[in-house]
C-alpha cells in the first residue's frame, strides 16, 4: 500500500508522529522531534483534516445555480467511457493525468498529452462524463511504479515502464494474458490500491459535480476479454452510492454474474446500469442466442439483462457496431469505420453474427417471437474509449487515444513510419495497413435538467443518441394523430410527448391506426450541414425470421425520396482532399420529416430508429496527412459521413401481451 | 546521500563529514527509515555501538502493537519471539547493507528518499486553513482568475437559409422592417431546434450554438432594440437583447470553496519550492559536461538555483 500518496490513509508513521514546529520547516524532523514531541498530531486528526479538506471540495463547485427543469427537455452532450492514469493499459501508455484532468478537460479545460502538447476541445466544453478506468488492476500500475510499495517487488516491475512503443506492448501484454484468462497475477493481488484508486474515482466524480452546469457520472470499465473476445461494459453509478470495490472480470468474467452483482447492488440502494461496448470485436459473442452455459436464453435471462444493461455503446475510437455491408448488404452506407481485428490484437473477427447492434435487435424480436421476452431491447449512446484522461471527438483536432503508442501520426497510420518516404514504399516493402482507429463518439440525452437524476433517468428510459463524434440532435417520436407536428416549436414537441412516444419507448398498436413517426434534426455548427435522416426498421414476419431495410425520410437541398429506392438524390456535396473545405452550400442546417412506414403490417413486430447523416468532410487521417504535407494513407477512407443514431422505438402488435 | 543532483564529488567518508555539519543530512544518515525514528521516539536505543543491538520494551511493545493491529489479537509469547527476532534481522541487515553502501548507488533507494522528504516537506503545511484575510488577499491578488464572464440574454429570429436559400438575408432584413415597426415578433421567421430566447449565457456558450461570428456580434452589439441581419451557418437572425451582464469581479463569498482549494495548493507548492531552493542553496555544484554537450548552448534558465 503506497500510503504517501493517498491522504486518507492513517498509515504514513511519519506523518502521524511529526507535526514540525515553524522554525524547523517540516526537515530537520527526526532530530528535533524530542523538541516538538508535544505537538505530535493524531492519525485521527490527520484523516479528519483530509476528510474535511474533500468535504470542502465537493461544495465548492456544487452550490449553484440549479437550472430550471425543461419538462420539454433539452438536450445533453457527454462521453460515458473515458481512461486515465488508473488504468493499468494508460498508466503504461505513459498516460498519468487523473480523472481531475479528465474533467478539466471535459469542463473545456486544457491538460497535457503524454507526449507533451496541450488537448484542448474546439467545441467548448461537455455536458457530462464519466471516467471508466478498468476496474482489473486499477491504480496497481501506479502502485507498482511507486518504490517502496509491495506491487514493487514483482519480479518484472522495472521492464513495466518505458516510453519505447516496443516495451510498452510487451508490458501491455503481460496484462492481457491475465484478461484474457480472467485470472488475476498472483503477485498483484492485493487490492489495497484499486480500493485506494476507486476512492480517487469516487471522490473526484463527487468533486467535479456541478447540478445544473456539469454532471459527473461514478463509473468504472468491467473488462471481461474470454480468450481475447470483447465483452467489455461499462458500468455507470446513478447517484453518489457506490460499493467500496468495483466488480471486476476478475471476480467472474461471465457478465451474467456482473447483473447479478448489479441486482444484488441495487437491492443495497445502489442503482447502476451497465452498457456493452465494442461489441464488433466480440467475435458475435455479445449478442448470442445461448447463456454463457450454453443453453438458450430464457425469460429470466432477457430480465435480467435488460434490468441491468438497457444501453449500448454503438460507436467509439475503436470503430462502429451498428452493422456492416456483410451483414446489411442493401445499407450502402453500413461500410463506416469498420474496424474488425480483436482488440489489442491484430487477429481478424471472423464472427460478425452476434457482434452489432442491429442485428441484435433483430434477434431480439426473433428471441421475443419465441420466448415471449426480448433480450436485446436496447437504446443507443456512444463514447470515446479514449486513454489519454482526454478523447478526440473532432476530425481536426485528433490526438488519437493511447499516449506514446499513437500521439503522432507517424505512430497511428497516416503519416508514412520515418523509413519510408511513401505509402507505396511500404507497402510495396511488405507494410502492414494500421488499424482503424477513429476519433471519440459522443452520447446525446434528452433530460429536463443537467442533473444526475435526469440524465440517468433519461438513459434508464433510452431516450438516448449515439453521434460519430459531432454534437448533431436528434428527436424522434413515434405516435398517431402526430399530423402538423413541428418539433421545431415548443408546441410542437408538448404534443408529440402527449401523443406519441420518443426514442428508446414502446408504441402499441392501435385499431386501425398507422403510426406516424416525427423526426427532426440539426448540424453541429462545428462540423459538416446535414445530408439526410433515415429511418431503419427491423422486424420478424409470422415464422420469427426478421428482416432489416433502411428507408431515407427527409433529404437536404429539397431533395425529394425515390418511392421506389427510398433514396434521397445525390445532394453532390463533396470535400476537398487538399484543403479539407467542403461544400457550404450543400446539405442543411436541419432537417425534418414526418414519415409513415409504407411497409408498416400491424400484425408485424418492428422497431424503428432514426440515422442522420452529415455531408462527407475530411477524416482525421486526411487531416494528419494534409499538415504534414504526404499523401493520405491509401488503405484509409479519406473523408467520412459522421452521423447520429438513435435509440429505437419498438412497435409491438395487439393483442400481443408479450 | 543528499547529493542525488550533484555529481558525486567525494567518497563516503567526504559525505559523512559533511553530515556532521548539516542537521538534515544528520538526519538522513541517522534514518528517516522508519524503524530509526521510531526508535529516536521511543527513546532508549540511540547511538548504537556498530555490533550492539538493544530491543527495548518500548520496541517489544510497538511490535506486539503492530501484529494486533494486524490480526485482531496480542501476539502469543513465542509469536512475539518469532516478531522480535525478524526485526533484530532486519536491523543487522539494514546496517550491514548500510556498512557496505548497498543504499548510496541505488536508484529506488535515492528515489525513496527524496520522496519521503519531499512529501514531508509538503505535508507538514498541508493541513493549515486559510484565515479570512489570506482568502480575501488572495483573491484581490488573483482577480483575473476568478473574474466571471460577461453574459447575455437574448432573442432571435430565424430566416432559414435551408427554407429560403440566397433570399434569407433580405427576408430577414424584412423581418427587421416589420420588427422596428411594431410587428409581433411571434409572427414572424423560421422555427428550428434553436432556441427563439436564450437565458443568460457566456460568449463561449453561444458561440457552441450559433458559431463565433455570431457570438461576438452579439457581444459587441451597443444599443437597444431588434437589429440584424447577423448571419450564422443557418441563416439570417434578427436579435434582440433582453439583459447584458458584464464581466464582473466575484464576491469573496461565491467563490470560497475554490479560493480555500487554490490557495491551499500554491501554499503547498511554495512550501515545495522554496524547500528545494534552501536545499540546493547549500550546496556548490560543479558539472563536467561531456565533450559532445560543451558547444551546445545552454538554455534559458538552466542551473538557476532549480
Amino acid at each position: 500500500m503506497n500510503d504517501d500518496f493517498d491522504n486518507n490513509q492513517p498509515g504514513n508513521f511519519i506523518r502521524m508522529q511529526i507535526k514540525l514546529c515553524a522554525r524547523c520547516f517540516l526537515i530537520a524532523a527526526a532530530l528535533l522531534i524530542a523538541a516538538c514531541a508535544q505537538e505530535t498530531s493524531l492519525s485521527e486528526e490527520t484523516s479528519e483534516a483530509a476528510k474535511q479538506t474533500s468535504e470542502a471540495g465537493a461544495g465548492e463547485t456544487s452550490a449553484p445555480p440549479p437550472s430550471r427543469p425543461n419538462p420539454l427537455r433539452n438536450v445533453y452532450f457527454g462521453d460515458l467511457h473515458l481512461h486515465t492514469r488508473n488504468s493499468y493499459d494508460a498508466y503504461l501508455f505513459n498516460v498519468r493525468a487523473t480523472p481531475e484532468d479528465a474533467y478539466a478537460y471535459a469542463k473545456g479545460g486544457t491538460i497535457k498529452h503524454p507526449m507533451g502538447f496541450d488537448l484542448q476541445m474546439n467545441s467548448g466544453p461537455l455536458d457530462f462524463l464519466a471516467v471508466t478506468d478498468h476496474a482489473e488492476y486499477l491504480g496497481v500500475l501506479e502502485a507498482i511504479d511507486t518504490p517502496g510499495t509491495e506491487y514493487s517487488k514483482a519480479p518484472y516491475a522495472k521492464d513495466l515502464f518505458s516510453s519505447d512503443r516496443g516495451d510498452v506492448i510487451a508490458a501491455f501484454g503481460h496484462f492481457v494474458v491475465s484478461l484474457r484468462t480472467g485470472e488475476i497475477l498472483p503477485e498483484l493481488s492485493d487490492m489495497s490500491a484499486t480500493k485506494s484508486a476507486w476512492r480517487q474515482t469516487i471522490d473526484s466524480a463527487e468533486r467535479n459535480y456541478e447540478p445544473g452546469v456539469f454532471t459527473t457520472f461514478i463509473g468504472y470499465e468491467f473488462t471481461s476479454l474470454p480468450e481475447m473476445r470483447n465483452l467489455h461494459r461499462n458500468v455507470i453509478f446513478a447517484s453518489d452510492k457506490a460499493p467500496p470495490a468495483p466488480f471486476s472480470a476478475f471476480d467472474a468474467q461471465n457478465p451474467e454474474d456482473l447483473w447479478r452483482w448489479l441486482d444484488a447492488k441495487r437491492a443495497e440502494g445502489m442503482e447502476a446500469l451497465a452498457i456493452p461496448h465494442n461489441a464488433n470485436a466480440s467475435d458475435g459473442t455479445m449478442f448470442e442466442r445461448v447463456k454463457w452455459n450454453g443453453q438458450p436464453i430464457d425469460r429470466a435471462y432477457a430480465e435480467l439483462r435488460m434490468r441491468n444493461e438497457p444501453l449500448v455503446e454503438i460507436i467509439q475510437t475503436k470503430g462502429q457496431s451498428e452493422t456492416l455491408p456483410l451483414l446489411s448488404p442493401n445499407d450502402e452506407f453500413a461500410g463506416f469505420e469498420v474496424m474488425d481485428l480483436y482488440v489489442g490484437s491484430i487477429k481478424p473477427v471472423t464472427t460478425f453474427a452476434g457482434g452489432y447492434v442491429r442485428d441484435a435487435l433483430k434477434r431480439g424480436l426473433e428471441t421475443e417471437a419465441r420466448i415471449g421476452a426480448n433480450p436485446y431491447k436496447m437504446g443507443v449512446v456512444a463514447g470515446s474509449d479514449g486513454h489519454n484522461a482526454a478523447a478526440p471527438y473532432e476530425e481536426d483536432n485528433y490526438f488519437a487515444n493511447h499516449g506514446v503508442l499513437d500521439g503522432k501520426p507517424e505512430l497511428r497510420g497516416s503519416v508514412p513510419p520515418p523509413d519510408y518516404e511513401s505509402w507505396d514504399a511500404y507497402y510495396a516493402d511488405g507494410g502492414r495497413a494500421p488499424r482503424a482507429m477513429g476519433s471519440g463518439g459522443l452520447t446525446g440525452v434528452w433530460a429536463e435538467e443537467n442533473t444526475r437524476a435526469s440524465l440517468f433517468a433519461a438513459m434508464r428510459r433510452k431516450e438516448t443518441f449515439g453521434t460519430s463524434g459531432p454534437r448533431i440532435r436528434v428527436r424522434l417520436f413515434a405516435g398517431y394523430g402526430l399530423e402538423g407536428v413541428n418539433l421545431a416549436t415548443d408546441e410542437g414537441v408538448r404534443a408529440a410527448y402527449e401523443n406519441g412516444v420518443p426514442m428508446g419507448g414502446d408504441l402499441v398498436a392501435k385499431q386501425d391506426e398507422t403510426p406516424q413517426f416525427a423526426v427532426i434534426a440539426m448540424r453541429d455548427i462545428h462540423s459538416a450541414p446535414l445530408q439526410r435522416i433515415q429511418i431503419v426498421k427491423g422486424w420478424t414476419d409470422e415464422t420469427g425470421k426478421s428482416f432489416e431495410k433502411v428507408f431515407d425520410v427527409a433529404c437536404a437541398d429539397n431533395g425529394a425520396v425515390d418511392p421506389a429506392t427510398h433514396r434521397c438524390p445525390d445532394n453532390g456535396a463533396t470535400a476537398d482532399l487538399e484543403t479539407c473545405e467542403f461544400s457550404e452550400d450543400k446539405g442543411d442546417a436541419e432537417l425534418q420529416s414526418l414519415w409513415t412506414d409504407p411497409e408498416f403490417d400491424p400484425a408485424q413486430n418492428a422497431f424503428y430508429y432514426a440515422r442522420v447523416l452529415e455531408n462527407p468532410t475530411c477524416r482525421w487521417s486526411t487531416w494528419d496527412a494534409i499538415r504534414a504535407g504526404v499523401a493520405p494513407n491509401p488503405k484509409l477512407a479519406k473523408t467520412i459521413q459522421e452521423r447520429a443514431y438513435t435509440s429505437p422505438i419498438w412497435f409491438t402488435p395487439a393483442n400481443d401481451d408479450q | 546521500m543528499m547529493t542525488s543532483e550533484t555529481p558525486q564529488t567525494a567518497g563516503s567518508r567526504g559525505a559523512f563529514s559533511r553530515a556532521a555539519r548539516e542537521p538534515l543530512v544528520q538526519f538522513l544518515v541517522a534514518g528517516l527509515v522508519l524503524f530509526t525514528a521510531n526508535g529516536l521516539l521511543n527513546g532508549e536505543e540511540q547511538q548504537r555501538a556498530q555490533d550492539e543491538i538493544a530491543v527495548t520494551e518500548g520496541r517489544v511493545e510497538q511490535i506486539a502493537e503492530s501484529y494486533r493491529l494486524l490480526s485482531g489479537r496480542p501476539p502469543s509469547r513465542a509469536e512475539l519471539e518469532a516478531l522480535v527476532d525478524d526485526f533484530i534481522l532486519e536491523e543487522i541487515y539494514y546496517r550491514e547493507a548500510v556498512a557496505m553502501g548497498l543504499d548510496a548507488d541505488d536508484t529506488i533507494v535515492r528515489r525513496r528518499m527524496r520522496q519521503k522528504l519531499e512529501f514531508l516537506a509538503e505535508d507538514a503545511e498541508a493541513s493549515k486553513e486559510p484565515s479570512e484575510e489570506e482568502l480575501a488577499a488572495w483573491l484581490a491578488s488573483h482577480k483575473q482568475d476568478y473574474r466571471l464572464p460577461a453574459r447575455i440574454s437574448f432573442r432571435q429570429i430565424l430566416a432559414s437559409r435551408d427554407r429560403r436559400g440566397a433570399k434569407a438575408t433580405s427576408d430577414a432584413a424584412e423581418f427587421l422592417k416589420a420588427l422596428k415597426t411594431g410587428a409581433d415578433p411571434e409572427n414572424l421567421g423560421d422555427a428550428s431546434m434553436l432556441p427563439s430566447a436564450l437565458p443568460l449565457t457566456t460568449q463561449e456558450g453561444v458561440a457552441a450554438l450559433f458559431g463565433e461570428a455570431f457570438a461576438s456580434t452579439l457581444f459587441e452589439h451597443k444599443g437597444e432594440g431588434w437589429f440584424g441581419p447577423v448571419a450564422s451557418p443557418f441563416g439570417a437572425h434578427n436579435i434582440f437583447i433582453l439583459s447584458q451582464e458584464p464581466a464582473r469581479d466575484p464576491a469573496l463569498d461565491d467563490v470560497r470553496g475554490k479560493l480555500r482549494a487554490d490557495w491551499i495548493e500554491a501554499r503547498r507548492r511554495k512550501t515545495r519550492e522554496d524547500f528545494r531552493a534552501r536545499l540546493r542553496q547549500r550546496y556548490e555544484v560543479s558539472i563536467d559536461w561531456p565533450g559532445v554537450y560543451q558547444d551546445q548552448p545552454a538554455p534559458a534558465g538552466a542551473m538557476s538555483a532549480d
